[in-house]
């Protein structure tokens, strides 16, 4: 099995959208349903330390290699793909109960009018058929990238990735 | 190495899936006192109502599944005693000895006799069985009435469950408010409006003292005397352990008592998962959490182990998400607490989050209506535990903002935790 991952490199984000857009176009995402899309673009300005500090951000599903979510799905809806090690769902037995918001660190379940989780699936049956994640094709600076976490020759400098300045919080989620 | 695993809930499924990844040769047996696949009490509720099928109550699949994916020894017996000396198991077919043992024994729904409540009108609410009896009982269209006693998480949505078929439902509870173990007075007070306002009554600080019977209807007698027409009592009270499996060398509290690699106090046997006492992070005492995932952890922990694998499981906060009635109730931490409050939004409408904080941690949260901070706030709830110092990295904090908590009041949350603003 392939271990694969969406990360974003933070130093190169610009919070363009063109993900988010990418994103709800494979998925046939319709605003007026209120829907939140499976990826997001945030840009933020704070002060630390005295100073301003700006920054822009797109947040999905970070496929976490032991997903809180999935242990914490009463209806073991939640799994990994066994091909691309994405972290994929079934919701024929969502119960609506939002126990997998209340497991993800990230804050990244949402739900539907249905009542029912939905979320980033990694793309992983564009990946099984060896295209990139639609956020990932689209991201024009290279922020977003797809990452095989098995390959030692890591793209995204450790201090850059949100993936791996995120590991030691990710610890902490029981 | 011999295993056995005793008890066949989600604790001991995850138990059986390290062990067999970890030792594909070793034999595993299995004892339950079912003839059903593992199955979570979580979703009896939701099988009653009609919301899922029968199989999705069974998360794991069916028992045959299981055993192709994981091969095991299924014995679909009672286990009577597991000897800590012997480091055995008895059935009434005999005894046999193991390298290591599993206790996953769960625990039961528990509800002290009623005088006078006849057997074929108490429901409780925990297994199969107890969903399919009252399945069949509300398909038989004869209940216009009915009392739930337990103002719990069990009994919101069995209350629930009575209510969307139309019947004049009462919730009763010996505490003062809903929710006792998890919510904050104030926040209990909203929960109790709503649940008010869809007609559902609600009755505390008493309980049935009595059952009587006038002109062919059932009466319960509250123990403030008042009297109340029901044609079913439902029993959402509380859980015991499983624990009558183990002799008396095994340290014992409310739950069998685990250290971080989820063995007992005798080498070799382990525990996991309902029936079990495992480290509560907050206080560094040993609980009993009763949680699907905490079980999930809990049982894979002891698996790995007994396979020889070093694998700590640090230990959990009590938490509870329970969606019912159109609305998101999340409590973190131990509710008794008392510390400063510090508060967002406005209690019943729209978004509301209530933090205790108390030395330079949040002891305890309640969140209304806003499912998706709850993981962020559990996450920094329980790194500050944990010892960490730092503030809300950047992504949470978008994601909380974008949920609607304001800037200012992250501020003020991380000024007061870390003590600077």
């Amino acid at each position: 099995m392939k271990r694969y991952v969406i990360d974003l490199d933070m130093s190169k984000c610009v919070s363009c959208g063109a993900c988010t857009v990418a994103c709800m176009d494979q998925n046939d995402f319709v605003v007026q349903d209120g829907r939140r899309p499976r990826r997001n673009i945030f840009d933020m300005e704070q002060l630390e330390d005295g100073k301003v500090c700006f920054h822009h951000l797109s947040l999905g599903c970070m496929h976490c290699t032991d997903a809180p979510c999935i242990v914490g799905c009463p209806s073991a809806c939640l799994s990994k793909d066994p091909e691309t090690g994405m972290t994929i769902y079934d919701t024929t037995n969502c119960i609506g109960c939002h126990s997998c918001a209340m497991a993800c660190p990230y804050g990244v379940p949402a739900f539907g009018a249905d009542g029912k989780m939905t979320k980033c699936d990694g793309c992983y049956l564009r990946i099984q058929h060896g295209m990139l994640p639609a956020c990932v094709k689209a991201c024009p600076f290279g922020a977003l990238q797809l990452v095989d976490l098995d390959d030692p020759q890591q793209a995204i400098p450790a201090q850059h990735s949100l993936r791996q300045s995120s590991l030691e919080l990710l610890k902490a989620q029981v | 190495m011999k295993y056995a695993i005793v008890g066949f809930g989600t604790a001991g499924y995850h138990a059986l899936k390290a062990i067999r990844t970890q030792d594909p040769k070793g034999e595993i047996d299995v004892y339950t006192n079912t003839s059903m696949p593992p199955y979570n009490p979580m979703l009896t509720t939701y099988y009653a109502v009609g919301k899922l099928e029968y199989e999705g109550m069974f998360p794991f699949g069916s028992l045959e599944s299981i055993q192709k994916e994981f091969p095991f020894e299924l014995h679909q017996e009672e286990a009577i005693k597991v000897h800590s000396e012997e480091h055995s198991v008895e059935t009434a077919n005999g005894q046999k000895e193991y390298d290591r043992i599993l206790i996953a024994t769960g625990a039961r729904a528990f509800a002290p006799p009623v005088k006078g409540l006849k057997p074929e009108n108490a429901y409780l609410m925990r297994t199969v069985e107890d969903a399919q009896r009252l399945k069949e009982r509300l398909q038989q269209g004869d209940v216009k009435n009915a009392i739930v006693v337990g103002a719990s998480m069990v009994g919101i949505k069995v209350v629930e469950v009575l209510q969307k078929q139309g019947i004049n439902t009462w919730l009763l509870d010996l505490a003062p408010y809903i929710f006792p173990l998890a919510a904050y007075p104030q926040v209990a007070q909203v929960i109790q409006e709503r649940v008010e306002q869809q007609g559902v009554h609600l009755k505390f600080s008493v309980t049935i003292d009595h059952m009587e019977e006038e002109d062919g209807q059932q009466i319960a007698v509250l123990t403030d005397g008042s009297r109340i027409p029901t044609d079913i009592v439902g029993l959402c009270i509380g859980t015991r352990t499983n624990t009558q499996v183990v002799d008396e060398k095994i340290a014992l509290g409310k739950g069998i008592i685990v250290d971080q690699h989820m063995q007992t106090n005798v080498p070799g046997i382990y525990a996991a998962g309902d029936c079990c006492e495992g480290n509560n992070l907050e206080n560094g005492q040993t609980q009993l959490i009763g949680l699907w995932a905490n079980a999930n952890r809990q049982g894979t922990t002891a698996g790995n182990n007994m396979a020889g694998q070093e694998m700590v499981y640090e230990g959990n906060i009590l938490h509870n998400i329970t969606r019912f009635m159109e609305m998101d109730f999340i409590g973190f931490g131990d509710n008794r607490i008392e510390g400063e409050v510090l508060e967002y939004g406005t209690l019943g409408k729209g978004m509301y989050i209530r933090l205790v904080l108390k030395d330079h941690r949040i002891a305890g949260a309640n969140i209304l209506d806003n499912c998706s901070i709850s993981g962020i706030v559990k996450n920094y709830m329980l790194r500050l535990f944990g010892g960490d110092t730092g503030k809300l990295p950047v992504y949470q904090r978008a994601a909380l903002e974008s949920a609607g908590l304001s800037s200012a009041f992250l501020d003020e949350l991380e000024g007061k935790i870390h003590g600077c603003h």
